[in-house]
């Protein structure tokens, strides 16, 4: 008996073995093909009918990041004739367990989609696997640097586009507001966790706070205050992250009159609102998505927000036409009409409680802004003190982008 | 005589096992029908979702393996009446122990299948160690398994997070998409095109052939069996019973490990926040469906890791959520529980009279 | 018919089943056979009936001599035998199955068969339905059912053996009321048993097997007594009462203490000699339970010594107990003492010494058939503690003690039981005592105290007595003691 257990044992265990090491041949890693001129992907002979399919990182009712390109996804389908959407929402490992975006976008390919999208930084991984993995199939993926010659992270996948917009026009524009609006001349600034990105978004709202402050309202920049709280992620996750109802109350409960919003939920417009009720004269500025204010007009002074509509449309109408090629685009506003849904990739929506004079100002900003001021520019230093940008030195991209630290006179957590 | 009732029984076991699924069937079509949807293309997406390709039934395998630890595990502790609902926590921490291994390898002169081993062995004893914890706690603090598997689970997830965003953060950034993923020479080998590695199925199916020899063959079974079975009687028999909830907590622990290991290595490729999966929960669902026998955990595992692969298609194809897939798991598992009451019931009432 | 056995002897390898076995049985009478099991009864009745052919001896049929050579070829001679476990029934009508069992070649009458059966329903009323399917009868009805088969082939001796395993009450008083009815009409009534009341309520006279012998024979008015010594034999008959004062003492308690939330018991200096039962009496909760666990490491004592066999065991934990050969029987047998769930062959397992890692369930096997066999449990090695009676749980309990013991510790041994049971209980327990071990049990059967007990110790609200002596003191003296009167101070 113990011999014949054991014995079918051994040879299980053998045959297993025996199995694996026949069958597994290691996978070829994905490693980038090799980088020629301008390839196109998709033959010349164009479909007439196109399939593209979305991975949104949230609910695509999420009135913020993933509903703004959900919209994006409608937009296209009915711009362009031929066209169909497919999506999945929710792809994140918490609401989609034991999945990864590359195999839900294998779901996607499954039931015919052509063009993938990958919206968000947190699928970067997995858009470099399954691109790599999927020579045929277009893949776009907003937020990501794999296919910036100079960015850090170059991956130059020959079926890659990568799309960002330039938001941090948007975030000057709504610290301008805010510089305009303050009463006390402090501002707080709700951030989210700490990366390039976000470090270079609230830098962007602190120097088009500044500018204001001092152009405008010809006060010494030194009395504007501007401070920001990270709660450690883009929205609340009890226990781990700040509670960001409780950091808004302590900014409007610390003589912070305006904060402005870089998190995907709306936690600080919530606050401000209640404190309004509660005879407080506060103000705040949300983030993502057009429509933000609507919650709480009252104190809304506007929202900046993106538009992914006609940058989508672009690429989908190259895959139809055979012409789709790598890419790497920070795209900026239309500043000939910065809130025109055709063309402008980011927009400023200016709210209800900005006041008639302060809106003014705002506009003026806009319109330097559209005129090419550049405020990246020297004399700047970082937060603890070291040169970042010499006197005349206009910032380029690549220093933008990956701006190591806070910037010289914020107050909060350069790194985390 | 003897054989009628034994094969009468049977039928009535198997009658009663099909009106579950029926009506589990049915109550999920009905769910189906109230968010208007039509049931037969629901099941039938499911189905081809997937077993309908070879990327499909790969994906599926992907789910099933570390299903199947899990539920092999389980089957040990639930073997001595222990409800381990800290194996969410022990499948993190065997995540947690093999990325530690491998990123304390990556880059060194350790040979990529040794290192892959060691991380392996490392997630058992992550996952060994957590639910040694449960288990002492239980034994020596009184506290009962369930809370502090819910404590320890907890635990795990703040660490997950505190490493993913502290320490082992990305170069630059902390992000929700996990730890920087590992070079390709540490992952399991896959199988060409697909996601799944047959090393990780091949643990996977010597797991469950590990749990159901250990609990038909040995003394060391037949004796968490008694423990679980009549705690006090086992032990005025000789069995120490602490000692035994210890080793079935450990074991447990060691195949939660392993699972938390193939996601790292196998699947992920690095620490995600929620590494685990929910494979911890499903597995207790598997092994309560089950009826705790080892013989059916394996396919039962598969109709689970097929369900959650197949749902994705809901979405996709019928704009319904895919949590329909958890539905149909809870619906199975609560007629199962439902029917097997009547059933007990039924065979009382009959042999009354 | 008058059935004479005269001389049987049956071997089977080397056990002699049936050892010289005579009797004569009258027409017209209920013979009751009575005895333990593996005592020889069903073996003769199976000679009988043409199952075995006996080695030696003859049996007479109405004083013919007749040789039995098959079952078939018994009812031919009038003897018809009623099965233990009722045959494997086929769902078809009662009528049909009568016919199927009838030998000869000719195409069967089915309208004489009716008649025929007719009559003798009504002759011995009975009322079964010659339509009804046989497999929707109770288990009484095909009794019923297989007698008046039997009858109808003509049988004139009827054997029953064990006819009322499985079968309610009701349906038993139906059964012996049928067995009067035809032992009224001149058969002749074989009635194979263990159990000692349906013995003495049916039987007109009894004959006792033990070991393969027939070892007596009574008639009404029954003894129970002189029966049970009878089935017990000589091994009933008590040791004669250790002398405590010069012995091999086993167990030394020096003023040991033993305490819960509710009770202390201090001062217990008490010597065990090898071999000796002490018994403890006193109401429910006064310390007896208490003091039987402090005995075997399940309860730590608070003060004083408890030496076993030499050995300093005070505040040893159970396991060294246990594995210096104590064991305790708790009270509780599906609480504490069976693994409800679990099959006989397992606590076997549980309970034997392990070898290594692998179960060998062929020896398991084996070790449980021979321990069911030993200890008379009505199982097998595959039923479930939890359906056991009550007596074959405590058998099984006392099956699973290991083998030698220095000491046994017992709750009350044979609470719930009937008397064939605790009287066999007793017996195995004091063939222990004859190897050595020493028993101490708990009771609140001052009868079974006072009678197996050599000394006693009564217990009364956390005093304990001095031990008494068992021979010398009475029912009444004890009950004082346990009623808290008689005590000094």
């Amino acid at each position: 008996m113990f011999s014949k257990r054991t014995w079918t044992l051994v040879s299980l265990l053998l045959i297993v073995v025996l199995a694996l090491s026949a069958c597994a041949k290691p996978t070829a890693a994905p490693t980038a093909a090799p980088a020629t001129e301008a390839p196109v992907v998709v033959t010349t002979e164009a479909p007439k009918e196109i399939t593209f399919g979305l991975l949104l990182v949230g609910p695509y009712n999420d009135h913020g990041w993933s509903e703004a390109h959900f919209n994006a996804g409608l937009y296209v389908e009915e711009k362009l004739p031929g066209t169909k959407m497919i999506y999945l929402d929710k792809v994140n490992p918490a609401d989609r367990p034991g999945t990864t975006p590359a195999q839900l976008a294998d779901e996607l390919v499954g039931q015919g989609a052509t063009v993938i999208l990958f919206n968000s930084d947190d699928m970067k991984d997995s858009a470099t696997e399954f691109a790599a993995a999927n020579p045929t199939i277009n893949v776009i993926m907003a937020s990501g640097d794999q296919q910036w010659a100079e960015g850090k992270d170059f991956k130059n996948l020959p079926n890659m586009v990568n799309v960002m917009g330039e938001m941090e026009y948007g975030k000057m524009m709504a610290g301008c507001a805010a510089a305009l609006t303050t009463k006390t001349g402090q501002i707080g600034y709700l951030g989210p966790l700490i990366n390039d990105e976000t470090r270079r978004l609230v830098s962007s709202a602190y120097l088009g706070a500044k500018y204001c402050w001092t152009t405008y309202l010809g006060k010494p920049a030194e009395e504007l205050k501007f401070k920001v709280t990270w709660i450690g992620f883009w929205f609340n996750i009890p226990g781990f992250t700040s509670d960001p109802t409780q950091v808004a109350d302590d900014f409007f409960n610390s003589n912070y009159d305006v904060v402005i919003s870089g998190i995907d939920t709306t936690e600080a417009i919530v606050q401000a609102n209640k404190m309004k009720l509660a005879g407080k004269e506060v103000w705040a500025i949300p983030y993502d998505y057009e429509g933000a204010c609507d919650e709480a007009p009252d104190i809304c002074l506007g929202v900046p927000y993106f538009n992914w509509g006609p940058s989508y449309l672009g690429y989908v109408t190259a895959a139809m036409n055979g012409e789709y090629k790598p890419l790497f685009e920070w795209v900026g506003p239309d500043w000939t009409n910065i809130n025109n849904p055709d063309t402008s990739m980011i927009g400023f929506k200016e709210g209800d409680a900005l006041s008639a004079e302060a809106k003014a100002n705002v506009d003026k900003f806009i319109a330097e802004l559209a005129g090419g001021l550049q405020l990246f520019a020297g004399p700047m230093n970082l937060q603890d003190g070291t040169v970042y940008l010499k006197d005349g030195e206009k910032a380029t991209d690549l220093q933008i982008w990956y701006l190591p630290q806070l910037l010289e006179g914020m107050e909060g957590k350069s790194l985390p | 005589m003897k054989t009628m009732t034994k094969t009468s029984s049977l039928w009535i076991n198997t009658g009663f096992r099909i009106a579950a699924i029926v009506l589990a069937l049915a109550f999920t079509s009905i769910v189906l029908l109230l968010s208007n949807a039509r049931p037969f293309e629901a099941f039938a997406n499911i189905i081809n979702g997937s077993i309908g390709s070879s990327k499909g039934i790969a994906n599926t395998l992907v789910a099933w393996v570390p299903l199947l630890l899990v539920t092999s595990g389980l089957l040990m502790t639930y073997a001595t009446g222990m409800w381990n609902i800290g194996i969410e926590g022990q499948i993190t921490l065997g995540a947690i122990f093999t990325t530690l291994a491998l990123r304390l390898m990556q880059g060194t002169s350790v040979p990529p299948t040794l290192a892959i081993i060691l991380s392996i062995l490392a997630g058992i004893l992550g996952g060994a160690l957590w639910a040694g914890i449960v288990a002492l706690l239980k034994i020596y603090g009184g506290v009962n398994e369930i809370f502090g598997g819910l404590g320890m689970n907890f635990v795990s997830t703040a660490l997950t997070i505190w490493l993913i965003f502290g320490p082992w953060k990305r170069p630059g950034t902390g992000s929700m998409s996990g730890t920087e993923p590992f070079d390709t020479s540490l992952w399991l080998p896959q199988l060409e095109g697909l996601r799944i590695s047959l090393w990780s199925v091949g643990i996977g199916i010597v797991g469950l052939l590990v749990v159901y020899f250990i609990l038909q063959g040995t003394y060391f079974g037949l004796k968490l069996k008694a423990v679980g079975k009549n705690g006090r009687a086992a032990f005025l028999l000789g069995v120490p019973t602490t000692r035994y909830i210890m080793a079935a907590f450990l074991i447990c622990g060691a195949f939660a490990g392993i699972a938390g290991a193939i996601q790292v290595t196998g699947v992920y490729h690095r620490l995600i926040p929620s590494i685990s999966s929910g494979y911890g929960y499903l597995g207790m669902m598997v092994a309560m469906l089950v009826n705790f026998q080892a013989l059916w955990a394996g396919v039962v595992a598969l109709f689970f890791a097929a369900l959650n692969i197949g749902s994705i298609q809901l979405p996709i194809v019928m704009k319904i959520d895919s949590t329909l897939s958890g539905v149909l798991q809870g619906a199975l598992v609560l007629f199962f529980l439902l029917m097997e009451g009547a059933r007990r019931t039924f065979l009382s009432k009959k042999r009354g009279k | 018919m008058k059935v004479e056995i005269k001389n049987i002897h049956k071997h089977f390898g080397k056990v002699h089943a049936n050892n010289d076995i005579s009797m004569t049985i009258q027409p017209g009478t209920i013979q009751g056979i009575l005895g333990e099991n593996g005592a020889g009864k069903s073996t003769l009745m199976k000679i009988l009936s043409g199952f075995y052919q006996a080695d030696k001896g003859e049996i007479r049929l109405d004083g013919k001599l007749t040789r039995i050579k098959s079952p078939a070829d018994a009812i031919k001679h009038g003897v018809g035998m009623l099965h233990q476990d009722p045959l494997d029934f086929p769902p078809m009508p009662v009528i049909d199955n009568l016919i199927i069992g009838q030998s000869g070649g000719l195409l069967p009458n089915r309208k004489v068969v009716r008649k025929q059966f007719e009559d003798l329903q009504a002759r011995f009323n009975f009322k079964i339905d010659p339509d009804a399917y046989v497999d929707s009868l109770t288990v009484g009805e095909r009794q019923q059912l297989e007698i008046l088969r039997l009858l109808w082939l003509g049988a004139k001796v009827l054997i029953l053996d064990e006819p009322t395993t499985g079968i309610s009450a009701s349906q038993k008083e139906m059964l012996f009321a049928t067995l009067k009815i035809l032992a009224s009409q001149g058969m002749s009534v074989i009635f194979v048993s263990h159990k000692l009341d349906e013995v003495e309520q049916l039987c007109n006279q009894v004959a006792v097997f033990r070991q393969g012998k027939n070892v007596g024979q009574a008639m009404p008015p029954y003894r129970t007594p002189q029966l049970v010594q009878l089935m017990f034999g000589k091994s009933m008959e008590l040791a004669p009462r250790i002398d405590s004062t010069s012995c091999d003492v086993l167990v030394h308690m020096k003023d040991l203490a033993v305490e819960n939330y509710r009770l202390h018991i201090s001062g217990i200096n008490l010597d065990i000699c090898k071999g000796e039962v002490i018994g403890l009496a006193g109401m429910e909760g006064s310390g007896q339970r208490l003091f039987l666990q402090a005995c075997t490491g399940l309860r730590r004592t608070v003060g004083g010594k408890l030496y076993i066999g030499q050995r300093d065991f005070t505040g040893k934990p159970y396991h060294q107990f246990l594995n210096s050969q104590v064991s305790y029987v708790p009270a509780s047998r599906l609480e504490e003492g069976l693994i409800s769930g679990l099959s006989l062959t397992e606590h076997f397992i549980l309970a034997g010494e392990q070898q290594g890692f692998i179960i060998n369930r062929d020896k398991a096997l084996k070790l449980t058939e021979s321990r069911i066999k030993d200890f008379s449990i009505r199982g097998i090695p595959e039923t479930r503690v939890e359906s056991l009676s009550g007596g074959n749980q405590q058998r099984a309990l006392l099956a699973l003690l290991r083998s030698p013991l220095q000491l046994l510790l017992l709750e009350h041994p044979t609470r719930g039981l009937d008397i064939e049971s605790s009287m066999w209980i007793w017996n195995m327990l004091k063939e222990r005592c004859k190897t050595g071990t020493a028993i101490i049990f708990t009771s609140s059967d001052l009868d079974e105290v006072l009678h197996y007990s050599d000394r006693i110790l009564v217990f009364f609200g956390g005093k304990v007595s001095n031990p008494l002596n068992a021979g010398s003191t009475t029912v009444d003296s004890l009950g004082q003691l346990i009623g808290g009167k008689g005590w000094e101070n």
